[in-house]
């Protein structure tokens, strides 16, 4: 059975974006951890069953190209078998446009199973895995917290209220991974400098197409809000508090 | 992963420890349990590790979760009377079976992955680190602008971002300048030095530190490091030399001390009465103990008492390599020794209990808290009291 799990790219949140007037300082790349969490859970899927062949591939843009590797190799660590390097010649950051370039990629390779983090903090609407699902023509679930395999998938799922609910499904499926059924496993430095001696990526570009249907009107920046600068001596300024409080009648 | 193979990985990586081969001189005293702080709570006590390791059974040892109950005190290995290497080779060689199993702690899982990414264990930015610098009334050198300069002063991570332990940071930069010390810091570009990675058997982790540290170092001319991080003082006179650094490092107790004929005139009287903690990789691991017990003595009017455990026998606060198990070992051991140590300080009379290593200090504080002591003892680093002695 041949698993794929998607690898995204996500900002850094721990580092902020520094603006001055000579430079932008950019912000680092890291993993998904929805992402990470699908990962896991092919492992774990591949002990369950054994027979499992795993490919993950790496989602980035030109230049973010070198930061995926070390999810990759995080990935080839824990047992991934193969390794892709997805680099995306995209005009805009609409996750359906580059879920269809993916469908055209992962088309026709043979999966069982299509696994994605079902979300990642710089796509709330989590669309990546719906999306994909649609352009492949195969069922969709997601907020997969376990996946169990018995000739149907039957993927586990927390709903509100603390009640959990199992689905069946049949496979081919994409299921967007909420979290893996076991905390992540810590890989020590010295396995994944010897995964990423050892691993071989192949490294495919892939041009992401436009899609009519959904069209962005306009972009708009939050309106101006309504400042008063107040400015004197402190006297002067005390006065000029008073009268606005009065003005708007909180006094 | 099977034994034979969980064998040979612990052996291979004992092997690399000086003094290795003192594994098999063990004589079963028992010395080693006797002397742990969390020997009460642990199924194998670093004897009964020995022996399951000789009789094939480290699975055993490792699925008990014994190996992740040391603090690294270094107690047990200073009165074995084989000399071995328990807390440099054993333990970390164990914990490295467990990392390689995808099995660690979690805390101590986020941290360490947290060193690899940001090289601080806080998941903070490592544009962040010199942040205290802008919480000092004087501007602090930075080595990248000045090149050069006599001592180079690493703050460690704690020192750096933990803000209990900036303090005592600011406090020793604040003495180097007002005794005029030619000194720069590395700020930003300074990295975790690795010391608690390593003694929780992170070695590729340490190596990579090591490494980048030595490559940050040689850029700029220094002629020696001063830290009041003891475990980066450990790391570096004990573990960096084997990547080729050699350079004089003093830890901050040192320094002090060195410059007390300068403080000397500085100081003012101080009416407390203090007790003097020996921190585990100060004291017990490195033999610096009369050095901060002349600073704090010539201070003048300030009284001096010591604890009934001293020197090589003080208890460990417990930070160590423990400091990210704290929670773990909370599950399973109810005694802390921090608690019982404060208490120690307090029933000798003293105002303060005095340490010389950032782990300590919020160690002691947090268990003040639990025992009812808050208020009526102050934990100090060194250099607060002495800049307090400065200030009057």
């Amino acid at each position: 059975m041949k698993v794929c799990v998607l690898l995204r790219l996500v900002p850094d949140l721990v580092e902020e974006l520094e603006i001055s007037e000579n430079e932008v300082v950019p912000f680092q790349y890291i993993p998904n951890e929805r992402d990470e969490h699908a990962i896991e859970e092919a492992i774990v899927l591949k002990e369950k069953l054994k027979d499992v062949t795993l490919d993950v591939v790496g989602i980035a843009d030109p230049d973010s190209a070198d930061e995926i590797d070390e999810g990759l190799g995080f990935a080839a660590a824990k047992g991934a078998d193969k390794l892709y390097k997805v680099i995306l010649n995209r005009q805009t950051f609409s996750r359906v446009e580059i879920a269809k370039a993916l469908a055209d990629f992962l088309n026709d390779r043979g999966y069982s199973l299509i696994l994605t983090g079902v979300q990642a903090i710089d796509s709330f609407a989590g669309s990546l895995g719906g999306a994909l699902a649609r352009f492949l023509n195969l069922p969709y679930i997601g907020g997969a917290v376990e996946l169990n395999l018995n000739e149907k998938l039957y993927v586990k799922k927390e709903l509100e209220g603390g009640i959990s609910a199992e689905y069946r499904l049949p496979l081919p499926a994409v299921v967007g991974v909420l979290s893996a059924e076991r905390p992540l496993s810590f890989v020590p430095f010295t396995k994944l400098r010897q995964a990423m001696k050892r691993a071989e990526i192949e490294e495919v570009e892939l041009e992401v197409p436009k899609i009519s249907g959904v069209e962005l009107v306009r972009y708009e920046t939050p309106p101006e809000p309504d400042v008063l600068m107040l400015e004197g001596d402190v006297e002067e300024v005390a006065d000029r508090i008073v009268e606005v409080l009065r003005d708007i009648s909180v006094i | 992963m099977e034994i034979e193979e969980m064998l040979e990985n612990l052996f291979k990586r004992m092997e690399e420890v000086p003094d290795y081969e003192k594994f098999f001189q063990c004589i079963q005293c028992g010395v080693c349990g006797g002397s742990c702080p969390y020997s009460t709570g642990t199924v194998f006590t670093p004897r009964r590790m020995v022996l399951a390791i000789r009789a094939g059974i480290v699975n055993e040892v490792i699925e008990s979760f014994s190996h992740w109950l040391c603090s690294s005190c270094f107690t047990c290995s200073l009165r074995c009377p084989s000399r071995v290497p328990i807390t440099d080779a054993v333990i970390p060689a164990l914990r490295e079976l467990s990392l390689l199993q995808g099995n660690p702690p979690e805390e101590l899982a986020s941290a360490l992955i947290s060193i690899a990414r940001y090289g601080n264990p806080f998941k903070k930015s490592p544009r962040k680190r010199d942040d205290w610098t802008k919480e000092v009334e004087f501007e602090v050198p930075l080595m990248a602008k000045k090149k050069s300069a006599e001592v180079m002063f690493l703050t460690g991570c704690y020192g750096a971002y933990h803000s209990r332990c900036r303090k005592i940071t600011k406090s020793l930069a604040k003495i180097m300048h007002m005794i005029g010390t030619d000194f720069a810091i590395l700020g930003n570009e300074e990295r975790c030095i690795g010391d608690l990675a390593r003694l929780n058997g992170e070695f590729g982790l340490f190596e990579e530190l090591a490494e980048k540290n030595i490559r940050t170092f040689s850029k700029y001319s220094f002629s020696k490091i001063v830290t009041h991080d003891a475990h980066a003082y450990n790391a570096l006179i004990r573990e960096y030399t084997k990547f080729g650094f050699g350079k004089e490092v003093l830890h901050h107790t040192q320094f002090l001390h060195k410059n007390l004929e300068r403080l000397k005139e500085m100081f003012n009287s101080l009416d407390y009465t203090v007790t003097y903690h020996d921190s585990c990789y100060v004291g017990r691991r490195n033999g610096i103990y009369e050095e901060p017990r002349e600073v704090i003595r010539s201070i003048p009017k300030l009284k001096f008492v010591e604890m009934k455990r001293n020197r090589e026998n003080a208890l460990c606060c417990g930070g160590g390599s423990g400091i990210w198990l704290d929670s773990v070992i909370k599950e399973r051991v109810k005694y802390r020794p921090a608690e019982s140590r404060v208490k120690e300080a307090f029933s000798v009379g003293a105002d303060i209990l005095v340490t010389a290593c950032p782990l300590d200090v919020p160690m002691f504080e947090d268990a003040l808290k639990v025992t009812d002591l808050e208020g009526k003892l102050e934990i100090m680093d060194i250099s607060e009291l002495v800049l307090n002695a400065i200030e009057g």
